[in-house]
């Protein structure tokens, strides 16, 4: 139900690994913050875009990803026109294009599973000193993804049951008991959890 | 942590996501669609409770930042987290623990049901609304330079839309708390 | 396998769940009736630890419940009646897989152990799989493989076919009987059991009746009737 967004490849993104990319990332958005140069700014942009176009995606889908992102850019760039003036307007859209880019091309080429092995590996030193369990994260992404089919059938159930009664369905409505129908297998999932020692042995 | 926490923290997180997947709605009197999905926050804060909803909100983020497209419209990944409404997203973890804490300090099981709508209207209102657009407002501002005040009015168009939303969370909490109670309850 | 239970009883807050007994379980398949409330379940989740005895202790192969009870959760594997509720990942492989790295086996014997789980269940096309594809009686049969990849000695099923049509019951009902771990089957299914060593009939939070499956099941006849 849910496709990732990572695309097969073999680039020079593909091969890094997760962890010197986000720092990659992160490093790349204090540089470009304290950029005030409009040609750097530009060509940042125009690598970024390269990078971007490159990791595999056909340019339909690659657009598609990105368009809610650049709409809301695109309307802030036009009120900072507006209220700040052309040449500052047009820094402030280089750089965060430019970032938007290098975050979906990283996106692109990171498997899920890279991404939480890096999220474990963070949450080591805190594993260490009893806070956390590093482990519980990977089973919480697999519960979501486990579950996600079987709530969207209960809301479709719901809506079914309400049309064969021939009660007019209001989503709105439906939330509270649909709440209910998905949080009251909790107990039991943990009991089966808890039987196969998945957590602690 | 135990194990049924856990699960209602990964469950709860499930219920954002198929949030997302419900089409928006759009009603007469207010100029943008509402999704359902920001407001999880209120609902998560509202029915499992400060902690474990904020947890949730930070495994939502954490599988959005992972690449998956669990976004209304299907959107995802680190683009959105580095982009213009990415403190709103970000603001949703501290925006569900605030109406949490505000939903377990004023609701109670057998109180008379105008102070329990009260209760998570508040919730919804303070966390759902107050810290979210706290949090995100001045993210974009930082981000994008857009001028605070400017940034500020831009941002009053989805308020009638998000007093809907608080108004349709509260209800749900409500029947919830009513049919399945867990905003008090640690395993 | 030799679980025993001395003094054992269960009291929840509300009322006693199962008055003080004991027992010595060793025969290879154990059948567990009786209606419901009577305390089946919870005797069966004594085993395996999930339920703690508020009186006396219950030993298995020597391991206290209690004392020893990330041991017993090796020894013991549980098999719920809602098949939905165990597999916890999207797909069946890494499910099986999960389990298995949680008890801490290497990455190549996670793989040859899940291959081999799915190969005993005969359900080794259904390793790819998701989880929400397939019907009731796969779905209870990727879980019966999920808890049998560990290698637990004993399987304690509650109630396995109750959820399912004719034809997955079919299914199940002979996975089970092929299993060569011990069993203890908690089943409304009276057929299920008629071939089995021992036949336990609660009622009421006790024992009413403990022996061969054929008396037994005209006992628990007996208790249903009135």
């Amino acid at each position: 139900m849910l496709k990732s967004l990572y695309v097969d490849g073999h680039t020079f993104l593909h091969r890094a690994s997760a962890g010197a990319k986000m720092a990659a990332l992160a490093l790349c958005g204090i540089a470009l913050y304290f950029t005030h140069s409009t040609i750097i700014l530009a060509s940042a942009t125009v690598l970024a875009g390269t990078i971007y176009l490159r990791v595999g995606l056909d340019l339909r889908e690659a657009y598609a990803r990105l368009k809610p992102v650049l709409f809301t850019i695109g309307i802030l760039a036009l009120v900072n026109w507006w209220v700040l003036g052309f040449g500052i307007a047009a820094m402030q859209l280089l750089r965060i294009i430019a970032i938007v880019l290098l975050a979906a091309a990283i996106t692109a080429t990171t498997r899920i599973a890279e991404f939480m092995a890096l999220i474990e590996w963070l949450l080591g030193p805190l594993d260490r000193r009893g806070l956390v369990r590093a482990s519980d994260i990977s089973l919480a992404l697999g519960l979501v993804l486990r579950f996600v089919p079987d709530i969207f059938a209960h809301y479709e159930g719901l809506k079914d049951a309400h049309v064969a009664r021939g009660i007019p369905f209001r989503p709105a409505r439906a939330i509270g008991p649909m709440i209910i129908l998905v949080l009251k297998d909790a107990d039991s999932i943990a009991e089966a959890i808890d039987a196969r020692g998945i957590r602690g042995l | 942590m135990t194990t049924k926490d856990l699960v209602l923290i990964a469950l709860f997180a499930a219920i954002v996501v198929m949030l997302g997947l419900l089409p928006p709605i759009t009603l007469a009197f207010i100029p943008v669609p509402i999704t359902a999905q920001s407001m999880g926050v209120m609902l998560a804060g509202c029915i499992i409770g400060a902690k474990r909803g904020a947890l949730a909100y930070a495994l939502f983020v954490v599988l959005v930042a992972a690449g998956l497209p669990v976004l209304a419209g299907g959107h995802g990944g680190l683009s959105v987290l580095m982009g213009p409404t990415a403190g709103y997203i970000f603001g949703w973890i501290p925006g569900t623990y605030v109406a949490g804490l505000v939903a377990e300090r004023m609701v109670r099981e057998g109180q008379p049901e105008a102070r329990q709508y009260i209760g998570f209207f508040l919730a919804s209102v303070i966390g759902g609304i107050g810290v979210v657009y706290g949090i995100g407002i001045p993210w974009l501002c930082a981000v994008t330079g857009t001028p605070f005040g400017a940034a500020l009015y831009g941002n009053l168009a989805f308020i009638p839309g998000d007093l809907v939303k608080a108004v349709i969370a509260t209800l749900a909490a409500r029947a919830v708390l009513a049919g399945y109670p867990m905003l008090h309850s640690r395993a | 396998m030799d679980i025993r239970f001395s003094d054992c009883s269960v009291k929840f807050k509300s009322h006693v769940a199962l008055h003080p007994f004991s027992l010595d379980i060793s025969e290879r398949r154990v059948g567990i009736i009786g209606l419901n409330g009577s305390g089946k379940t919870t005797f069966a989740k004594l085993i395996n630890g999930l339920v703690k005895p508020s009186t006396g202790h219950v030993t298995v192969n020597g391991h206290d419940t209690v004392a020893e009870a990330k041991a017993v959760l090796t020894l013991a594997g549980f098999i719920f009646q809602n098949p939905q509720q165990q597999l916890i990942m999207p797909i069946v492989s890494e499910d099986i897989a999960f389990g298995l790295k949680a008890h801490g086996f290497s990455p190549a014997e996670v793989a040859s152990r899940t291959e081999a789980a799915l190969a005993r269940l005969g359900i080794s096309a259904l390793g790819p799989r998701r989880v929400h594809e397939l019907s009731g009686g796969e779905v209870q049969l990727a879980a019966i493989a999920s808890v049998v990849a560990t290698g637990p000695e004993i399987l304690i099923f509650d109630e396995p076919v109750n959820q399912l049509d004719l034809r997955n019951r079919a299914r199940v009902l002979a996975a089970i009987e092929s299993l060569p771990e011990s069993a203890i089957v908690i089943s409304h299914d009276l057929p299920l059991i008629e071939g089995f060593d021992r036949v336990l009939v609660f009622h009421e939070g006790r024992i009413a009746f403990d022996g061969a499956p054929g008396p037994a099941i005209a006992h628990y006849r007996e208790i249903a009737a009135c």
